[in-house]
């Protein structure tokens, strides 16, 4: 009994750390927001005279706006979900060829940044001067065979690039099931299809519910592919309405704030609704019986895969980075390749910036800081959720999930704010970033480790505890062995997200902690695409290079276990 | 690129009014519109001794400067501009590392007030896009006084009333720009008159209420032909965008016609890649925008305050705003060299505004009437 008394008050000495920890991350800069949002007055915080709801009383005049948003939102998630289910599916449980080169290259279109996505799909597709519409009238086709700035071009990009994230969430879970189970299915009759749909599609359930949840909020989110390729057509979306109202003087930051409470309730409810489908039913696929991944071999159909594979690889990575770098050696970017026209002058001016070289180096170091921090805070949280009787968990899991409901340019006002106030020197500093990452990554963390903590049988761990091993040996020989994918996943994400953030860092970067993303964002604003170009490129291989050697060192320690 | 050729090439692709029609005009430097604003003019109240380093008469003291190390300058110019402006001013005080931050005029502004209110003063040296903003902070005593030695060579008209808050730092100007892949000479139009012909329906472009420089552009052309002007123009379906540069880029690749908010410091930037992109001077003038530089109420480093400001009065900073690829903008210095190009400001006409009050009473119907042109209320 001793030891149950002692496992108890630990899980809540733990839980009620976590729980102010994430209070003062979350809370602390939610109450800004609120505060923000039922100001009155004039449309600027300075100019209030009081506190009502006149902000969201004028909403409803930006319907539009709110159509459109949730227009492209369901659209694009729509297309990333199935995509990457089917790719996940591929890639993780069939023998399609060259499955380990492909897994990795799918990783690219994440860390590519969405800025990047919509720069090089809108040189691609743009109404006029689109490469593939001048390639289109030059093979004696008439107008535009692709309009990337229509609202379904926008949600193409969006799933391209912000919905990638969706194939990573969904094949960490993939990759803990049985395959006997589908074995089983196809042992008593049932078509490849019809496993997949009823036996691979349920167990992975909770994984693709969260995975919905979260490339839905992103997309409520998303921001940079509305901004380059909305603009032009004047189509906007909450998120840039928000950074106009913000950027614009004075800013009417209290309806940008109006605005980012309406996303948050939405969200809200999702998460609610995420909740209630998954409550009460077991994803338990990894248990005491001992199984092997085995891929199932799907015969001549894996070269159809292979091909759809490639198809999205081609669209997402190869086609925007080919697109960009013809682009940035270029003086001017157009269809039509001339000698003359050819020049190295972008990389020059891209690397001669120091704050470029410096950007680098902060933001690398905050993506491993970010990453490693983050893997073991929503790893707490996530076993908190799943594996305790913490009492108030369901109230823990609604607040790691608030900062996705919060757009990121409102919710950085929010920290700014909150951590102004606070007489710790962290403001200004890289650290005020890193509290920034840590805060708004902490639902990919805590999906992404639940994600794969539901599959895990608790009987496992009971049984250690039954054979004498305490809390700490049962967590490194049996738990994190177990949840190890799960926790891979969530690394590379968190430290992927951090190295292209944006939104939050834009007003948070000091003069001593300047980070690459909005450097990038600043050149195509001031420079010129050409050595934006230019940069996102130089940014791709810097991030492309610490994969490589993470996804070696990986593999090597796997080799090694 | 000779000098020489440089100066045929721009003047090649530009039609400017010539010399001596704008001196004609009644237009010049000197001329440049008076500000009646709310507070009286003061002389020049220099204070202090000076001293002459690196070619560049400072009323700061250097040594203390140094001392101190560092400075921070906050601006709205972009991130490639500002760690430029460090650099240069670094090399010649390399002992004084400058550092920068960089954000839209309305997010700096919202940083700098956020700050000041939690009683954090990080900034040294701040510059806006536009007066008004620096109007605002002066009245809300975010400015810290200093009469730098520099201030003789500029008009006490482009000074701060009363001087010695802030200083005009650079012109911003804008004009009209079009595709000469798409449109001739001849349609061109060359006044800000001719862009309400319907042919240029769903083909123009303009900037977004964030920008201080089209909000000057409506509020002249505006006092110029009146309310009904941009009513007409609104018939056009204008498309906004965030920067001078997209508004170029677009232009070059023709996915836009004509643009009426076309800068002159982004057209460089479009010339000197050899875009097909012509620069109309309207007869009836150009909006111009002073941008507006001045260091900080209580600045963590106020002697490397002082020597920075120093350093971006002289000739020496005045030649980097104007030739920086980043930065191409005009120098109101009385003794300011030509521009890239052999260009001076007054060679153009331009359109400053005049009555401050009325100008910063006028911004809130301005962005409730940009927003809704653009569609998004």
């Amino acid at each position: 009994m001793a030891t149950s008394k002692a496992k108890s008050r630990r899980s809540t000495i733990t839980g009620i750390s976590v729980v102010t920890v994430i209070g003062i991350f979350v809370l602390y800069p939610i109450f800004f927001l609120l505060q923000a949002a039922l100001k009155e007055g004039d449309g600027t915080i300075e100019g209030s005279t009081g506190y009502g709801f006149g902000n969201f009383e004028r909403l409803p005049s930006y319907s539009e706006i709110i159509w459109n948003t949730l227009q492209v939102s369901v659209v694009s998630t729509v297309i990333a979900i199935i995509v990457g289910f089917l790719i996940a599916y591929i890639l993780t449980r069939t023998n399609v060829p060259y499955r380990r080169g492909l897994q990795q290259l799918m990783a690219v279109p994440y860390y590519v940044t969405p800025l990047l996505g919509a720069l090089a799909w809108g040189l691609l597709g743009e109404e006029h001067s689109g490469y593939i519409n001048i390639l289109w009238r030059a093979l004696g086709g008439e107008g535009a065979i692709i309009n990337i700035t229509s609202p379904m071009g926008i949600a193409w990009v969006m799933a391209l690039f912000e919905g990638s994230v969706a194939f990573v969430m969904i094949s960490a879970v993939m990759q803990s099931i049985d395959p006997s189970l589908e074995e089983a299915s196809q042992v008593i009759g049932a078509s490849r299809f019809n496993t997949m749909m009823r036996v691979t599609l349920p167990l992975v359930m909770p994984g693709v519910l969260g995975a919905l949840v979260y490339v839905f909020a992103e997309m409520l989110g998303s921001f940079s592919a509305a901004l380059v390729l909305g603009t032009p057509n004047r189509f906007y979306v909450l998120t840039t309405a928000i950074f106009l109202m913000i950027t614009q003087y004075p800013p009417r930051i209290p309806l940008a704030a109006a605005m980012g409470v309406v996303l948050f309730a939405v969200m809200f409810l999702m998460t609610y609704l995420y909740r209630r489908m998954i409550a009460g039913r077991s994803y338990v696929t990894v248990s005491g019986k001992a199984f092997r991944p085995r891929p199932v071999d799907v015969g001549a159909l894996r070269w159809v895969y292979l091909g759809l594979v490639c198809a999205y690889i081609f669209m997402a990575v190869v086609l925007p980075l080919l697109t960009l770098l013809y682009a940035s050696l270029q003086q001017l970017a157009t269809a039509v390749p001339s000698w003359t026209n050819f020049t190295l002058h972008h990389y020059e001016v891209a690397l001669s910036q120091n704050a470029v070289r410096f950007a680098i180096r902060n933001s690398l170091e905050l993506g491993v800081i970010t990453a490693t921090l983050g893997v073991a805070l929503t790893g707490t949280i996530s076993w908190l959720l799943h594996r305790t009787k913490l009492p108030g968990r369901g109230a823990l899991e609604y607040m790691s999930m608030f900062p996705q409901a919060v757009p990121r340019l409102v919710f950085a006002f929010g920290i700014m704010w909150a951590w102004l106030v606070i007489p710790v020197p962290v403001y200004g500093t890289i650290w005020l970033l890193l509290i920034a990452y840590l805060t708004v990554f902490l639902p990919l963390g805590v999906r992404t480790i639940s994600g794969v903590l539901l599959q895990l049988d608790k009987t496992l761990d009971e049984c250690g505890q039954v054979c004498g091993a305490n809390w700490f040996q049962r967590l490194r020989t049996i738990n994190i062995p177990l949840l190890r994918p799960g926790i891979m996943a969530a690394w590379m994400l968190l430290f992927i997200g951090s190295v292209r953030e944006l939104g939050a860092s834009i007003l948070l970067v000091g003069p001593k902690s300047q980070v690459l993303t909005p450097a990038i964002v600043d050149a195509w604003t001031y420079s010129s695409s050409e050595v934006t170009a230019a940069m996102a490129l130089i940014q791709t291989a810097v991030v492309g290079t610490v994969i490589a050697i993470f996804m070696m060192l990986m593999r090597r320690s796997e080799l090694k276990g | 690129m000779s000098k020489a050729s440089k100066t045929l090439g721009t003047t090649g692709n530009l039609i400017v009014p010539s010399r001596r029609n704008v001196l004609r005009a009644g237009m010049s430097l000197a001329a440049l519109p008076v500000l009646n604003v709310i507070a009286p003019r003061s002389a020049y109240a220099q204070s202090g001794k000076t001293t002459t380093v690196q070619g560049i008469e400072t009323g700061a003291d250097v040594e203390q400067a140094e001392k101190e190390g560092s400075l921070v300058f906050y601006t709205h110019d972009s991130g490639a501009a500002a760690a430029a402006i460090c650099e240069a001013f670094s090399k010649d005080f390399p002992k004084i590392k400058a550092r920068y931050v960089s954000l839209q005029t309305g997010s700096l502004f919202s940083k700098i007030l956020a700050e000041r209110g939690a009683g954090r003063y990080e900034a040294d040296v701040i510059q806006f896009s536009d007066l008004g903003t620096a109007i605002d902070l002066q009245n809300k005593g975010g400015y810290a006084e200093y009469h730098s030695p520099q201030q003789k060579y500029y008009s006490a008209d482009h000074l701060s009333h009363p001087a010695g808050l802030f200083f005009w730092i650079a012109m911003g100007f804008a004009g009209i720009a079009y595709c000469t892949d798409q449109v001739q000479e001849a349609d061109a139009p060359t006044s800000w008159k001719d862009l309400l012909d319907p042919k240029w329906t769903g083909k123009i472009s303009v900037k977004q209420a964030n920008s201080g420089m089209q909000f000057t552009v409506w509020y002249e052309l505006r006092k110029l032909y009146g309310d009904e002007f941009w009513k007409e123009f609104a018939k056009l379906k204008p498309k906004g965008f965030n920067s001078r540069v997209q508004v170029y880029d677009r232009l070059a690749r023709g996915d836009d016609y004509i643009s009426s908010m076309a800068e002159w410091a982004g057209y460089q930037l479009a010339h000197q890649k050899n875009a097909p992109v012509k620069f109309v001077a309207p007869k009836d003038g150009l909006p111009s925008s002073p941008m507006a530089n001045g260091i900080a109420d209580k600045a963590p480093h106020p002697q490397a305050a002082r020597l920075f400001t120093d350093w971006l009065m002289s000739e020496k900073g005045q030649a980097f705003y104007q030739d920086n690829e980043f930065l191409y903008y005009g120098s109101i210095r009385k003794d300011a060299p030509a521009m890239p190009g052999g260009l001076r400001l007054n060679d153009f006409k331009l359109l400053v505004p005049m009555d401050m009050e009325d100008f910063l009473a006028s911004r809130k119907q301005f962005n409730a009437e940009w927003n809704q042109m653009l569609g998004i209320l």
